[in-house]
């Protein structure tokens, strides 16, 4: 039963590399292989409103940039306050080029994975930079040095008439094997985009984690005293993590202003800087999936209680003002909950029922 | 047997012939429009009455009949002022088959801007940025513009200075396109020949005292100041002016200062904000006041009672804001119903546009009548300049209409 790559219920490593490799058993690859198909699959067979596909192009978006959260703060134990702020590069690189180029050049409409790629360049450039402090400060310091970044950006923007002071820069549509991308499609087509944007660099993630440099992050945050006594490079390290966070963050932001056609200060707060913290936190910080599950719990969340409080402020009277209270308090409370009952995410959750179904029926 | 088959089948068709009556009576059209607004959040001070001012005007216009058959469906969506909000309620408006766009603030009109022209959707902001016409076909502002409003409000100044010299005005704005929208307008204006120099221009933040400020207005020779933002940062400003001795008691008085500001500085809330020192404070906006009675306000407080709004509400200048724009629409669905055309976004985008010269929509709400055309978007061209005595907002002249505002153009 131990050989048998479909079935393993233990552990039966005999090297290094068994240990690190990817799926498990077969049935992991399996599962995950249908999970990818049918990700693909199902706009096609249930077409959703363009609503919906909005709000799940934005759960994608911000699992792009989770993932990169989790880099700093999840693997490298660096908090980081200002992520939104490292979107913002990202976007604001987009509209950089909207602006010196103009909006619809052919670089921006048919070279758009090029612009992607540079934006993350950028983010990682701002990662770098807002991580060097990490060579000398940490922990809270290390916070609030990043909560400084959050508020240098949106004040930058805010007085630079370059980029409009905040005001929303316009991207055109951009161009496909098809043609122009229209409205109609725009939505299902950066579903697509991101799709595999996002698999891509969540295999990179993955590999990068099973590399010393992946394990170098894990050695740092446990102890970075005892890793520099190994002989790695604790200060090096953590630059090398803000800026690949950066560089997904950037990539996240080069999305958002692709998929919203524009770029404007309102999305790249201090507020949201916080939410991706959450996100971090309710999906489990310190593992990969916990990327995808945190975004997903948060925008569903909002959502669902967005239609609570429209509910509420319909029946009940509007002297009570409930819908004002509802939104903060609810993802207020899920973070607390989160911290006091599951501190290890929804990732906690998803690794005990993957357990009790490799287990279940008792097969050792 | 046979006679209780002829019975239960004359039941049925008498059932069916009264089915079909009754649909015959509710055969009349729905039309659906959509309005996302910042209920809560930052600006809903303004944004909650505004949402029931539409609400309760096109509970109106369905309960009266004005329409006939047919009815308004106005759905109502909280953004909390976020532009990725109002972009997803937008979509689903679009998927519900809106034909009329009611939006809210500058940011997202802005940020939707490209989409309202991609979909051939008119749309009525509760933004009146200037900037939001500039390449767009579709969106008409409701009222005069903040930059026409400022001009409006340079012009009195240059034209009631008291003593000798060119008066000096600093402009305290708003961080945001919102607030800076106007003060290159009025730079233009000054430059076009308004006789005032514009010392200062400041952007606020979340003060809570304005003395250094006030004090550097003051020391600067700055006379007049020209606000462009919400009531809670003027109301704060107004304070500290009276407490320091800086506020004019009168218009213009001499090495005091003379507050006065644009549409969303002003009404009951900086009343109840400022108190006392409120008193003087000019203010313009194209809308009638219920301090002011008149046919409009009468019928801004006999639909809030009706629809049971408190006093706060009822006599709230953003809801008559709601109850405007929704009058607008639910007209051009009037007109192109008297047309016998088709209720479509086109034909309602007809109807906005021949909104003018004998056509021109005049509503008791606004102290002017609505015009837009292919190539003016404003609707309500005429600004009533308002003051606070013995604390309530009272008319200061007749309602006039910016002459720079045209001249900059």
């Amino acid at each position: 039963m131990a050989s048998n790559r479909w079935l393993t219920t233990g552990n039966y490593f005999t090297s290094y590399k068994q240990e690190q490799r990817i799926f498990l058993t077969h049935l992991d690859r399996t599962g995950f292989l249908i999970f990818l198909i049918l990700l693909f699959v199902w706009p096609l067979v249930f077409p959703p409103s363009n609503k919906y596909m909005l709000v799940i192009d934005n759960i994608l978006i911000a699992a792009v940039a989770v993932l990169g959260l989790n880099i700093a703060t999840g693997f490298a134990g660096l908090i980081s306050i200002g992520h939104a702020a490292f979107v913002g590069v990202g976007a604001y690189t987009a509209a950089f080029f909207a602006k010196t180029i103009g909006d619809s050049h052919v670089f921006l409409t048919h070279a758009w994975p090029l612009v992607i790629l540079l934006s993350g360049f950028a983010g990682a450039f701002f990662g770098a930079v807002v991580g060097l402090p990490a060579l000398r400060l940490k922990h809270l310091y290390l916070a609030i040095a990043t909560l400084s970044f959050q508020m240098i950006f949106t004040w930058t923007i805010n007085f630079m008439d370059f980029f409009d002071q905040g005001q929303t820069i316009p991207i055109a549509r951009v161009f496909w094997f098809t043609g122009e991308v229209s409205r109609k499609e725009h939505y299902l087509f950066w579903y697509y985009a991101i799709l595999v944007i996002l698999i891509l660099l969540g295999f990179m993630i993955r590999n990068l984690l099973r590399t010393r440099y992946g394990r170098c992050l894990v050695a740092v945050r446990d102890n970075d005293r005892a890793a520099d006594a190994m002989g790695m490079h604790p200060g090096l390290t953590k630059v090398y993590a803000f800026a690949l966070a950066g560089f997904m963050a950037g990539v996240a932001g080069a999305l958002h202003a692709y998929l919203y056609r524009g770029v404007g200060i309102e999305s790249f707060s201090l507020h949201e800087s916080i939410t991706y913290l959450a996100m971090a936190i309710v999906g489990g910080l310190g593992t990969l999936h916990g990327s995808f599950w945190g975004p997903a719990a948060i925008k569903m969340l909002d959502l669902f209680v967005e239609n609570i409080s429209e509910y509420a402020g319909s029946v009940l009277p509007a002297t009570m003002n409930l819908t004002t209270a509802l939104r903060p308090l609810s993802f207020g409370l899920v973070i607390v909950l989160f911290l006091m009952f599951e501190p290890r995410g929804i990732a906690n959750w998803w690794r005990i029922f993957r357990s009790y179904t490799r287990l279940w029926p008792f097969r050792y | 047997m046979k006679q209780n088959k002829i019975k239960f089948i004359s039941i049925m068709v008498s059932a069916a012939v009264i089915i079909s009556f009754s649909c015959s009576v509710h055969a009349g059209q729905t039309y659906k429009l959509a309005l996302s607004l910042a209920i809560t959040g930052p600006t809903s001070d303004a944004g909650n009455p505004y949402a029931k001012g539409v609400e309760d005007y096109f509970k109106y216009v369905n309960d009266n009949k004005l329409l006939g058959d047919d009815i308004i469906e106005c759905t109502i969506r909280d953004d909390q002022y976020k532009t990725d909000v109002t972009k997803r309620n937008f979509e689903e408006f679009l998927d519900n088959g809106i034909v009329f766009y009611l939006n809210y603030s500058t940011g997202s009109t802005l940020a939707l801007k490209q989409d309202f022209e991609e979909e051939k959707i008119p749309v009525i902001p509760a933004s009146f940025h200037a900037g939001n016409l500039v390449d767009s076909n579709y969106i008409f502002l409701p009222i005069a513009s903040y930059s026409a409003q400022c001009i409006g409000l340079a012009e009195y100044v240059a034209a009631h200075h008291k003593g000798g010299g060119i008066p000096k005005a600093a402009m305290f704005i708003h961080p945001s396109a919102f607030g800076r929208g106007p003060v290159e307008d009025v730079e233009k204006a000054v430059k076009a020949g308004l006789n005032m120099e514009i010392v200062e221009v400041t952007e606020h933040g979340k003060d809570l005292d304005n003395t250094a400020m006030l004090q550097r207005f003051i020391s600067k020779g700055v006379q007049y100041v020209i606000t462009q933002t919400i009531q809670s940062p003027v109301a704060t400003l107004l304070k500290d002016a009276n407490r320091l001795g800086l506020a004019a008691k009168s218009f213009g008085e001499e090495g005091k200062l003379t507050f006065l500001g644009a549409h969303y500085t002003g009404g009951n809330d900086l009343i109840a904000l400022a108190g006392p020192a409120a008193e003087n404070f000019f203010w313009t906006t194209s809308y009638t006041l219920t301090s002011e009675p008149g046919p409009g306000t009468d019928m801004q407080l006999a639909l809030a009672k009706k629809y049971g709004r408190d006093d706060k509400a009822a006599n709230s200048h953003n809801y008559t804001n709601g109850i405007m724009a929704a009058q607008v629409a639910a007209e051009c669905i009037i007109r192109a119903k008297a047309k016998g055309s088709k209720i479509t976004r086109e034909t309602l985008y007809n109807e906005l546009l021949a909104m003018n010269g004998d056509n021109a929509f005049k509503l008791d709400t606004t102290v002017g009548p609505v015009t837009y055309s292919k190539t003016d978007h404003e609707g309500v061209d005429n600004l009533q300049l308002y003051s606070v005595q013995n604390g309530v907002f009272k008319s200061v002249g007749k309602p006039f209409s910016p002459e720079y505002s045209k001249k900059i153009k």
